[in-house]
């Protein structure tokens, strides 16, 4: 019998790095055609539909990056966080107020708005992030409460606070009773970039966020530091690091570009804050994080990945009945693959010749 | 071989292969894509089924003048305006969206797609290629009404609802009027869940209900899972919703009230090929069918089952409406005087409950 | 409140409180091994329509369970591999089981929807549950007992077994318990396993104990719920059990106070909805203040464990 040992290399290969996302994708590809065919589905046609339409299509691109820019806005904050092991997974929560915050902005200069009311929105969505971000941070160092359960707690509060204002206080007057904001004043909206698409300002707005970070992270004393205390908190110490100024750091960095995220999304795409408001990105954007390793340029194109099995799948929906249920079992697949290839990047796979009587 | 949509697309996949055989009679007789866009799965027994369930008629009517797609679990958001805009560009020139979020992006993306018709479920939003349309549901609301003023022991019933918009509000006010004709004591109780698909929090605010005297439960939300509990406990009953859920409550459905799109779609979908459609707001009931009370329960004795559908044809043929004053609020102020009918808009604007009605906080 | 009322309050209280506490059971376990996974939800939905397949197809309440118990395993065993064996991060794996068991149990149910089973009886006869105070004791379904069982064997497990002392120390220390000769990751096998079994049931316990039918979503966020109640009862079995009546109680008096009416109904929807998470977060630092029970959070939690450093 064959065996195989894992053995860990002295720096993450470069190649597998670059290598493993693109064979996760392939083998999903193909293990997906192969067992959504044998249960009776048109299994080649499903990972067309979901993996290459929305990339040869080119009406399908705008979708990619408006659903993308959310998510690589997000997955940088987070991953900036968790470079510094500081575990916030209530980015959704951190989006949420986030969006909130710019729609008080929006409803309270409803009529008296000008050139200012999308700048105060996003600083409104910032602080709205960061504020929620700040209360595990505060908990973790005062207190040393775990930042993964808080954060993740507080995300399933806000949901119900989302569900509360657009019920009673900030309902449409105008809204025939249903549980939503009045439509934001042109003022409060972000304007399109491209003519004819739906392309807003929140695309370019990612891009540029991702490409910050990723400058900030490799060539600044802040970046130096939040990996130093990520990588080896000891050494940190010694190195006059401070442990809990970084995680104050990481959480209102991650916290604000999550509120970042929720104003672009509501000033944007959605025109109103209603129920249906959160939409996972936040959870989705954890996902995103570590496939983009933990990169802000990696997370640009984790991003657009993830955008094309959500955008793909809706294809696949319309063009060959897929149901909704098997692109969830798609995108699954993906990530489990993708997790699995992060192994290659830290360990060799080297082949073990049993030796007999060698006890496993 | 039943016509369905997997067939269709077998039936096209072979057009294609035959390109000379076929080019001339099917460019003739090209059929109409119409797709569908669903809020929640086909598969949930109540709103998004009965949608479905027309969608299939439209095929089975229309035959080879129609293809149908569908996209289902789409969510209120950004979501439905890519879904939308991926059924305009891949050919569908009928779209419904039969859920009310979905408004504003059917307007914008209409806007973009003027050659596509656009019809959007409980909406009041309408432009040159959007129209609205919706079915009378207090209609069938008012014939349950009139079956619990008969049968409720306790003259108490519960309303199981998702959230307080208009829609719901109608329904719930529409029962108790016709159940206070017949038990001027009865009183109905809504309870808001805030979630449209969560069963298990059905079943347990039914066993709240029926565990504080209750014995009558009507819901708002898909599914059966109330009246399930309703068969569990032996209670007078409930009433389905949106279908016939008789196979999970043989003895509890007292009725149901059952929606029928079917019509509408072949209606919407023949004008659309005649080229006659126009922008409006279709909202039809009992009368057009739209509305349809299912099979009465065994439980129901004769002279109930005659007084309800007294109640029906009243509203088919005209003579009955139950929103006809005097109708006083939940105070006992006089809200609607005497003889006056409240009007479609009063209707769809609907924030304030009746007498009977135990408001909620 | 009549004695009556009080009574099916209990009743319903139960219900709505044993699927979270199965599923809590089994994620306190992972916990204390060191391990967190966050795919409950998903692990609970392959569990409730495997259950609900079981019992529609045979008629086998029992079977179902079972069933439902192995194929949380084999969900779990997903998350295992990944973690444990390619130590992949235990955040976005469990993030990714969540959206695999959610697809994957809508796949298989479709076809499902409209049919209807029977809920699991009681398990003592109903002569011994005819009056009212008998009922809270011996009305429910096997099920329920099971959830109490299991609270006692999973605290004697922890507390009084080397196999739990074990378990503890891997959670505790895995470099020391390596150190000393325990396998790290067979141990946080085991575990996760274990905690995939609780889901699997905690699963069924939607189409068997609640409401007798398959729904896509059908357990609708309990899966989270339980997550946050290991929390909230600082990886104790027993303050599990009194949180998850807590939280059911919470669950249940909102829908009872809206049907019946009284002060209770004034309390808005949306705060009786956050409740158990906000009272998770007091709980949290209520525990850190004392700092009696922060100990008791495994310190490994979430940490992958790389045996080769």
């Amino acid at each position: 019998m064959m065996q195989f040992r894992l053995e860990k290399r002295r720096e993450p290969s470069r190649f597998m790095l670059y290598a493993t996302p693109v064979a996760a994708v392939a083998l999903t590809m193909i293990i997906g055609a192969v067992i959504f065919s044998v249960i009776g589905y048109d299994g080649i046609g499903a990972v067309r539909e979901i993996f290459l339409t929305p990339l040869t299509n080119s009406f399908k691109w705008q979708d990619l990056g408006v659903k993308a820019a959310p998510l690589i806005i997000i997955g940088v904050g987070l991953s900036i966080a968790y470079r510094a092991n500081v575990w916030n997974i209530g980015a959704e929560g951190q989006y949420i107020m986030g969006g909130l915050a710019a729609t008080w902005v929006a409803l309270a200069s409803h009529g008296a708005g000008g050139w200012w009311t999308l700048p105060a929105m996003m600083l409104a969505g910032m602080a709205g992030g960061a504020a929620y971000g700040a209360i595990p941070a505060l908990l973790k160092t005062r207190l040393n409460v775990n930042e993964i359960l808080t954060s993740l707690m507080l995300t399933y509060a806000s949901v119900q606070l989302i569900y509360y204002l657009v019920r009673a206080p900030w309902k449409d007057p105008m809204g025939m009773g249903f549980p939503q904001t009045r439509r934001f004043a042109s003022e409060a909206l972000l304007p399109n970039i491209f003519p004819g698409t739906i392309v807003h300002a929140g695309v370019p707005i990612a891009i540029i966020v991702a490409l910050i970070a990723w400058f900030i992270m490799s060539r600044s004393v802040f970046g130096y530091q939040m990996r130093v205390v990520g990588a080896a908190p000891h050494a940190a110490r010694y190195g006059g690091f401070s442990e809990n100024k970084t995680i104050w750091l990481a959480m209102l960095v991650s916290g604000g570009l999550a509120g970042l995220a929720g104003m672009l999304e509501v000033a944007g795409p959605f025109q109103r804050m209603v129920p249906g408001f959160p939409t996972n990105y936040g959870f989705t954007a954890i996902i995103v994080a570590f496939l983009g390793r933990l990169n802000p340029l990696g997370v640009i194109f984790a991003g657009i990945v993830m955008a094309i099995t959500f955008v793909g799948g809706e294809v696949a929906q319309t063009t060959i009945g897929l149901s909704n249920s098997a692109t969830g079992v798609f995108q699954a697949m993906m990530l489990f693959f993708l997790l699995a290839g992060d192994i290659l990047v830290r360990y060799r796979l080297k082949r073990v010749v049993p030796q007999v009587e060698a006890g496993a | 071989m039943t016509l369905n949509r997997r067939n269709l697309l077998k039936i096209g996949g072979a057009a294609a292969a035959l390109p000379l055989l076929g080019t001339k009679a099917f460019a003739q007789s090209e059929p109409l894509k119409v797709g569908f866009m669903y809020i929640g799965t086909i598969n949930d027994n109540g709103w998004n089924y009965a949608h479905n369930q027309g969608r299939l008629y439209l095929e089975e009517q229309l035959g080879d003048a129609v293809e149908t797609t569908y996209v289902e679990n789409v969510p209120e958001g950004p979501d439905s305006e890519r879904v939308l805009r991926e059924l305009a560009q891949s050919g569908h020139k009928l779209i419904f969206a039969t859920s009310f979020g979905y408004g504003d992006y059917v307007i914008k993306v209409a806007e973009q797609f003027p050659d596509v018709t656009f019809e959007h479920a409980t909406g009041y939003m309408r432009s040159a290629n959007v129209g609205t349309y919706n079915a009378r549901f207090h209609e069938g609301r008012a014939v349950c009404g009139t079956i619990a003023g008969h049968m409720s022991q306790t003259g108490k019933a519960g309303y199981i609802g998702s959230f307080p918009i208009p829609e719901v509000v109608m329904g719930i006010n529409s029962f108790v009027l016709a159940a206070r004709k017949i038990n001027p004591d009865f009183t109905i109780t809504p309870v808001y869940i805030s979630t449209w698909n969560d069963p298990a929090k059905e079943a347990d605010a039914a066993r709240a209900m029926i565990d504080q005297g209750i014995d009558i439960i009507a819901q708002h939300t898909d599914g059966p899972a109330a009246l399930q509990v309703a068969e569990e406990r032996g209670i007078v009953g409930g009433f389905g919703q949106g279908a016939d859920m008789s196979a999970f409550a043989p003895q509890a459905q007292l009725t149901s009230i059952i929606d029928n799109w079917g019509p509408h779609y072949v209606k919407t979908a023949q004008a659309v090929i005649d080229g006659t459609w126009e922008s409006k707001d279709s909202w039809p009931g009992l009368a057009e069918g739209e509305v349809q009370i299912g099979p009465y329960g065994p439980k129901v004795p004769e002279d109930v089952i005659a007084a309800a559908e007294a109640v029906k044809n009243g509203q088919i043929d005209g003579s009955f409406n139950i929103f006809t004053g005097p109708i006083n609020d939940h105070t006992g102020a006089e809200k609607v005087a005497a003889g006056v009918t409240l009007t479609d808009a009063e209707l769809l604007s609907m924030d304030w409950y009746v007498e009977g009605v135990i408001p909620p906080a | 409140m009549t004695l009556e009322l009080a009574i099916a309050i209990i009743v319903t209280v139960v219900g709505a409180s044993t699927p979270i506490l199965i599923a809590a059971l089994g994620e306190l376990v992972v916990e204390k091994s060191g391990v967190l996974n966050l795919g409950v939800e998903g692990m609970m939905l392959v569990g409730a329509i495997t259950g609900f397949v079981v019992v529609f197809t045979t008629g086998n309440h029992y079977l179902a369970i079972l069933l439902a118990a192995g194929a949380g395993v084999a969900t779990s065993m997903i998350f295992g591999f990944l973690t444990l064996s390619l130590s992949a991060n235990q955040t976005a794996t469990g993030l990714a089981l969540t959206i695999f068991g959610t697809g994957f149990s809508a796949l298989a149910g479709q076809g499902y929807s409209a049919r209807p089973v029977t809920l699991l009886g009681p398990l003592f006869p109903s002569e011994l549950a005819t009056h009212p105070i008998w009922r809270v004791l011996f009305g429910y379904s096997a099920l329920v007992y099971f959830s109490f069982a299991m609270v006692l064997a999973v605290w004697w497990f922890l507390k009084k077994t080397r196999a739990g002392l074990i378990l503890r120390a891997v959670g505790e220390n895995d470099h020391s318990a390596h150190s000393i000769g325990y396998s790290v990751v067979a141990v946080r096998y085991g575990a996760v396993a274990f905690g995939g079994a609780m889901a699997g049931i905690a699963g069924a316990c939607f189409p068997l104990l609640l409401t007798p039918q398959w729904a896509e979503r059908m357990t609708a966020g309990r899966g989270w719920i339980a997550v946050a109640l290991v929390v909230f009862a600082s990886w104790k079995p027993f303050r599990l059990l009194a949180g998850a009546y807590l939280f059911g109680l919470v669950m249940t008096m909102e829908l009872y106070a809206k049907a019946g009416g009284g002060p209770l109904s004034a309390i808005p929807a949306e705060l009786w909805a956050a409740m158990p998470y906000l009272a998770t977060v007091v709980v949290l630092v209520l525990i850190s203040i004392r700092r009696d029970a922060s100990s008791n959070a495994p310190a490994c939690l979430g940490r992958p464990f790389l045996p080769s450093n």
